[in-house]
């Protein structure tokens, strides 16, 4: 993989490194916040605004955010993916965004199926909460191992 | 224009290219080392020089590429089979591997940090 053009030219370009790097902020800048803004809401915050119309709202933002996040992500990894594979900051950080994944998926199949009932100003099941300050813990945790990986 | 783009996006790179930090280097211990380059990157994350001195080989990791290059120390100054000086500080772990403060290569003092 780090024979790849792409890699090369990541590790090469003057340029292009720090500018991808500057992307995929952006990208998870948008992604966890819209994420954490929805989680908040969950947990209780602003019930004034109905969970679906904000969830019609964040989703798609949480969704695209990926477009700017993974390819760059993904050309960062090709520039030195065995310094990346080895690295205990990056292993965890993997595992913590399987984790993150799947908690959403069972947040929409889950408790979020009967969103209708506590749509507006009424408490969330205690299953969406769980899963939702689950959320917030996993995201900030895969910020935080981002960061660390260049420490470690 | 081109160049101010390129001096508008290494502003707003500065906090990025803050890649990591020195914690893991001893400054307790300030090192100098001069020898022959054996191999070299002017790579991102960090550049860095396979440094052959005197009964020891070093690891020399260096500055980004982009920084080196703002602050006029260009890819061919630490070329293989150029001499260089170092200044900088031991890794606390791996016994071979130190960090540059600044090189003098090319004539001239570069400034690393």
């Amino acid at each position: 993989m780090e024979a790849l053009a792409i890699a090369k030219a990541m590790r090469e370009n003057l340029w292009l490194y720090p500018s991808v790097e500057i992307v995929h902020i952006v990208g998870f800048a948008i992604l966890v916040g819209s994420i954490v803004m929805f989680d908040l809401r969950v947990l209780g915050l602003s019930k004034s605004i109905p969970v679906r119309a904000l969830s019609r709202h964040m989703l798609p933002w949480s969704l695209g955010a990926l477009l700017l996040i993974v390819p760059t992500g993904l050309a960062m990894f090709s520039a030195h993916a065995g310094d990346f594979l080895n690295n205990r900051a990056f292993q965890v950080k993997m595992a913590l965004l399987l984790t993150a994944g799947m908690n959403a998926a069972w947040f929409r199949v889950g408790p979020y199926q009967t969103v209708k009932a506590w749509d507006v100003g009424v408490a969330a099941p205690v299953s969406a909460r769980v899963s939702v300050a689950a959320s917030i813990a996993i995201w900030f945790s895969v910020i935080a191992c981002g960061r660390l990986l260049a420490y470690l | 224009m081109t160049r101010l783009f390129a001096a508008a996006l290494a502003a707003a790179a500065l906090p990025a290219l803050a890649h990591h930090g020195w914690s893991e280097y001893d400054s307790s211990k300030p090192m100098k080392l001069t020898g022959k380059v054996l191999e070299s990157g002017y790579e991102h994350p960090h550049g860095h020089v396979k440094l052959e001195t005197p009964g020891k080989t070093w690891t020399v990791i260096l500055a980004p590429p982009s920084r080196m290059e703002n602050r006029g120390l260009a890819a061919g100054e630490i070329a293989t089979g150029k001499t260089v000086t170092v200044e900088g500080y031991p890794n606390r772990e791996k016994a071979s591997e130190l960090r540059a403060e600044r090189i003098v290569a090319g004539g001239k003092t570069v400034e690393l940090r």
